[in-house]
């Protein structure tokens, strides 16, 4: 055979091998898990969620909240965590844990932890719930249409003592779509500006008081709130 | 270029070899077989409770990447979950009792040749299925019914086990006495640490009860919640070892503490394996552990099978 024939055979060869090599998922393993990734950006909170994986929270509670066995309590929904305020709720019931109830198992006691350690697992806690209510509101199907009036009390209530519906928000309904209207309210832009620990940053006290009373929100929103809230700032025009 | 016909040989065969190597789309590469015996160490047999892989959700789609690993571990004995064999029903717009419902009606008419090939897999790959751990429910909607507990038993038969083993109480053992001698299976009993529950296995007494409802009951003594419920591991084996099959082999730490590393907690680990070795009990001892890390799930296995072969050493 002449050279370009045993060439044109070996590259045949080789294409051959790559077109039916087995097809690779994204991450190289088929239906395995890394709990880790994807890495976030802030490093604290990337710390936080690997102190929740090492303390054997995700088997039990999800990484994302998402409970991966039928037995553990429902972090993205729970009372207790949406009342949670900076671990005063949930520190205590981690150190004591739980003894079975006829729905849950028991969840092991974790007194041994630092105070940093559940400090991290409480912040975790929180992003992973933020995100996730976050998901599921903009992610609604089909939702009714809501009431003006029952969100104009809400408005009333929970958000008045900061916002008002004269000056920026007056013509609101005009200003965003739906769902840039939804994800505002849910999650308002300065939220998720990124802090600093510059000592001489002037600081915005109204600002640094909004972003965890939106936060707040954000965990404890009714379906019902937010399609209330979303037909009374739509009439806001 | 001037290619000798030595240069060619050579890498047209490293190129077809590969072929070998990456197997058409949809056919699993084939498993290499552990060697028999290779995970009995001083005449200690060690397996593995796939729960240990926490990174690898137990579904049958996952069942290859079990087999890879537990040979990627040269552990050769396993209890396999049903979820390992069973298809899922639940989904968008299924309830949970509709999804239960098809699962009970599968269990139930599922037939034998399909568990048997199941068993070949991991034989395959020099690996014995000791238990199958069935999620029987108990609770309120989620009844198994009598046809069900014999499918599970069936089921297990044909994967060749020796027992089966749940989360089931003293209650539920109850309905469970006529399947072992119909299937020449074991019924198993396994402990958690909820020691307010009457029901419950979690303490020697509660075992004592459960072993008293038939001969052809055994514990799976689970050394981590029995220690984290306080119970002393050592003295329930040498009063019950003839009754005892199995030890799910982690650590936790006592006044239902957490989950911990191996030697980090407060079970008894080197003892009891010294123990079993020392008095040559035939218990299977299934690394079994809940305890966080951020490495993969082969990773931290070895990690705890290597502490145990050291207990030996």
């Amino acid at each position: 055979m002449s050279n370009k024939g045993q060439i044109w055979v070996l590259l045949t060869a080789i294409a051959l091998s790559a077109g039916i090599a087995r097809p690779q998922d994204p991450n190289g393993q088929r239906g395995v898990i890394n709990f880790a990734q994807p890495i976030l950006s802030d490093p604290l909170l990337q710390h936080s969620k690997e102190i929740f994986i090492l303390n054997g929270c995700v088997y039990c509670h999800g990484v994302d909240l998402v409970v991966r066995n039928g037995e553990a309590a429902d972090l993205l929904h729970s009372n207790l965590v949406g009342q949670d305020q900076n671990g005063n709720l949930i520190g205590p019931l981690l150190r004591a844990g739980i003894p079975q109830t006829p729905k849950l198992s028991p969840m092991p006691q974790f007194s041994d932890l630092s105070d940093s350690e559940i400090a991290d697992i409480v912040r975790w806690i929180h992003y992973a719930r933020q995100q996730g209510r976050y998901k599921e509101a903009m992610e609604a199907k089909d939702s009714p249409r809501g009431d003006a009036a029952a969100g104009k009390a809400y408005f009333q209530q929970k958000c008045a003592s900061c916002h008002s519906t004269e000056g920026a928000f007056s013509k609101i309904g005009t200003k965003y779509s739906e769902s840039e209207l939804k994800a505002q309210i849910l999650r308002p832009k300065f939220v998720e500006a990124p802090k600093t620990l510059k000592i001489d940053q002037p600081r915005d006290a109204k600002l640094e008081a909004g972003r965890p009373r939106h936060l707040s929100l954000l965990e404890n929103y009714t379906p019902g709130d937010v399609n209330n809230l979303m037909a009374f700032l739509q009439s806001q025009k | 270029m001037k290619l000798t016909r030595r240069d060619f040989n050579k890498v047209a065969v490293g190129a077809v070899s590969s072929l070998g190597a990456m197997s058409p789309p949809g056919v699993a590469n084939a498993a290499p077989r552990l060697a028999a015996n290779i995970s009995t160490i001083d005449g200690v047999r060690f397996g593995l409770q796939p729960y240990c892989y926490h990174d690898v959700p137990m579904n049958r789609e996952n069942r290859p990447i079990l087999i890879e690993r537990m040979v990627e571990n040269k552990l050769d004995i396993v209890e396999l979950h049903t979820t390992w064999c069973e298809p899922s029903f639940s989904g968008p717009g299924v309830s949970a009792q509709e999804a239960r419902k098809k699962l009970r009606d599968w269990r139930v008419s599922t037939p034998d040749s399909y568990y048997q090939k199941i068993k070949q897999e991991f034989s395959d790959a020099g690996i014995e299925i000791f238990t199958s751990w069935v999620n029987f429910g108990i609770r309120e909607g989620d009844e198994t019914t009598d046809e069900e507990i014999d499918a599970a038993f069936r089921a297990a038969k044909a994967l060749g086990c020796k027992g089966i083993v749940g989360s089931y109480g003293l209650a539920f053992a109850h309905r469970l006495i006529p399947y072992p001698e119909k299937y020449g299976v074991f019924a198993g009993l396994h402990n958690h640490d909820n020691l307010s529950d009457p029901d419950a296995f979690s303490n020697e007494e509660s075992f004592v009860k459960g072993l008293a409802i038939s001969p052809d009951f055994k514990a799976t003594l689970d050394v981590r919640h029995f220690t984290a419920g306080n119970g002393d591991c050592l003295a329930f084996l040498q009063k019950h070892h003839e009754r005892t099959s199995t030890v799910h082999m982690g650590d936790r730490r006592r006044n239902n503490g957490h989950s911990t590393p191996f030697g980090q907690g407060d079970a008894p680990i080197i003892q009891i394996l010294q123990m079993i070795r020392d008095n040559k009990w035939p218990i299977v001892v299934l690394l079994e552990f809940e305890h966080g890390t951020l490495r993969t799930g082969v990773e931290e296995v070895q990690i705890a099978y290597d502490y145990c072969k050291r207990a030996l050493a």
